[in-house]
């Protein structure tokens, strides 16, 4: 039984080292691709008179489109595991020809979104296309190996009844919802809007008003994944690397001792992170203090 | 021009509506009745493993879903600029990825030897949603404090009806609020228990009451249970997904757009939401038990 408890603990860490390194890449690969919610300002800044050089490739949502690529990859390895492929083989062969399918969805999604704003001057960039297109897949190839390598381990080492493609859906969607809800913001009001106040919320009168040029020259969506790799992608990492391994973790764990131990050690978990929350709420107010003195009524 | 607004729908019931699809809901519930009976007595209607009591028992799980969407603070595009409060992402989306990965966990607990019962299933997917949105939740403000100087601020209520701190002088000018207030993340974790809470419960009466007991007694040969296993937890987490979405995207239209959480005047409309997904989720739940039971 220990032994069993010890390999399923270096299972547990391992699949949440493999989250980890899915969160980061799936945020960076939505930057660079504006497939979370900024793009709704990518796509509004050439109707306000923003010409941009910027990708947007959002006719989906993020977790929809990585239920689809990640259920797509499970499902192709869960279909070459079954001809008695060798595992690393049918994970990478899996993982690439779902990437292609990306590149294809990329394409379609960016021609698609630019040309409709053809009528607003927003020219279609060739070079941006055959620039980010490629970017965008190399980064969604490290997301879904990622995470099909994880669904795998929980499926074949771990023991989760759903077969590969199922939990390909499974956490396929709960990537891309934890990555939008970490990476989304840090994208949109830090990168996007870097042209207004640090420190507070862009006003709705600014909306559309995206900063377009770089350093040098204009500014592209690499220059955005640059950004956004250095803390919205991170910590879409740790969110997602910490639902996996903790969700793993509990269960792996305490479930040899009762069938209810997951469940308790799971609320005592929420527990924490409402303390935890609440200590980074009260330490915001009063390190950052209130916009305008308190109106007494 | 500045962002378009979203059509604002009312709190109101519209009753004409509600009856029809009360009465469709009804007729399928009758049909299922009279298809299967229950054993006669008391005992035997209200012995659980019947088909009868697992559409009960869908409906059940599919207004969960519906009411815990509610509770989910979910602010779109306009959080992701700092311009209103809530998660960065879509309702539907968040909401699934929450209660898919606590349809996960109780699935997990389902595959338990020997059968661990309905409580510790559903509860292990309850958690396993809680989970999730705690941990999502807290990101969101790390993010917002940590990495854009922002202190999380409500658009809706002056006070957070749970700790009593002001919001009001914490909203930067121009903006309807940001980040999550504390009653926000208890919303959401309580969205997400609930969203669990009900796409297990679909998952387990599924694989239990319905599809491990008819594959081994139809006409397939009378297989072993060994065999019969992996088809019913596939067929079962297929429908559960899939009513998951079903509910959480009918959800979603009720609540248009973005909400706050419980303290949202949005919230109010729950009701709606709960006939809604109660008639989807009838309809739902007799084409997953149609498929094996015919």
């Amino acid at each position: 039984m220990v032994e069993n408890i010890v390999l399923g603990i270096g299972l547990t860490a391992m699949a949440g080292a493999l989250a980890t390194v899915a969160g980061a890449a799936e945020d960076t690969e939505s930057d660079i691709g504006s497939q979370g919610d900024p793009n709704s300002q990518v796509q509004l800044a050439p109707q306000m008179g923003y010409v941009h050089r910027i990708f947007n490739k959002a006719i989906a949502g993020e977790p929809p489109a990585y239920g689809l690529w990640v259920a797509l990859g499970a499902g192709i390895t869960g279909a070459l595991l079954a001809m008695g492929i060798n595992v690393i083989l049918a994970l990478i062969i899996g993982t690439v020809l779902t990437t292609l399918v990306q590149g294809v969805y990329a394409t379609t999604a960016y021609l698609g979104r630019i040309a409709s704003l053809a009528k607003f001057g927003q020219p279609v960039y060739v070079d941006i296309l055959k620039s980010m297109t490629t970017v965008t897949m190399a980064h969604a190839f490290i997301a879904i190996f990622t995470t099909v390598a994880m669904c795998y381990l929980m499926n074949a080492a771990l023991g989760h009844p759903f077969p590969l493609a199922l939990l390909g859906v499974v956490w396929g969607i709960a990537l891309g919802a934890a990555g939008s809800a970490t990476g989304n913001p840090f994208y949109g009001k830090e990168r996007q809007y870097q042209n207004q106040k640090f420190g507070a919320g862009v006003p709705v009168a600014a909306s559309g008003n995206i900063v377009r040029y770089a350093e040098a020259g204009e500014r592209n969506s690499l220059d955005n994944g640059w950004f956004t790799s250095k803390m919205g992608g991170p910590a879409s990492g740790i969110c997602f690397g910490l639902i996996v391994f903790l969700e793993l973790w509990r269960t792996v764990v305490f479930e040899e001792i009762s069938v209810w131990g997951p469940i308790i050690v799971g609320l005592a978990f929420v527990i924490a992170f409402a303390a935890m929350d609440r200590y980074i709420e009260t330490w915001a107010r009063k390190t950052y203090g209130p916009y305008v003195k308190e109106v007494s009524a | 021009m500045s962002v378009t607004p979203k059509p604002a729908g009312g709190v109101g019931m519209d009753w004409m509506s509600m009856g029809i699809g009360i009465l469709i809901m009804i007729a399928i519930i009758g049909a299922v009745y009279i298809w299967f009976p229950p054993a006669s007595g008391l005992m035997g209607f209200l012995d659980p493993s019947n088909i009868f009591m697992a559409l009960i028992a869908i409906i059940v799980g599919g207004a969960l879903i519906g009411i815990g969407v509610h509770f989910v603070p979910v602010g779109g595009a306009p959080a992701a600029m700092g311009q209103a409060p809530g998660i960065a992402t879509g309702v539907a989306m968040l909401a699934g990825g929450a209660g898919l990965a606590g349809l996960f966990g109780g699935a997990w607990a389902a595959a338990i030897e020997p059968d661990p019962g309905i409580w510790v299933v559903c509860m292990a997917g309850a958690v396993g949603g809680a989970l999730m949105m705690a941990i999502t939740c807290m990101f969101v403000n790390v993010i917002y404090v940590y990495a854009m100087g922002i202190p999380a601020a409500s658009g809706k209520a002056k006070v957070d009806p749970i700790t009593g701190d002001t919001q009001t002088e914490y909203k930067s000018q121009g903006t309807e609020g940001h980040g999550l207030p504390f009653i926000s993340f208890v919303g959401g974790v309580v969205g997400g228990f609930l969203g669990g809470l009900g796409g297990t419960l679909i998952y387990y009466v599924l694989l239990e009451w319905v599809y491990v007991d008819r594959l081994l007694s139809d006409a397939l040969g009378a297989p072993a249970v060994a065999n019969v296993t992996p088809i019913a937890v596939s067929l079962a987490g297929m429908f559960a997904i899939g009513l998951f979405l079903v509910n959480a995207v009918l959800a979603a239209y009720n609540i248009t757009g973005t909400i706050e959480g419980p303290h949202d005047p949005k919230f109010a409309r729950w009701p709606r939401a709960v006939v809604a997904t109660a008639v989807a989720s009838a309809v739902c739940g007799i084409v997953a038990i149609g498929i094996v039971a015919v």
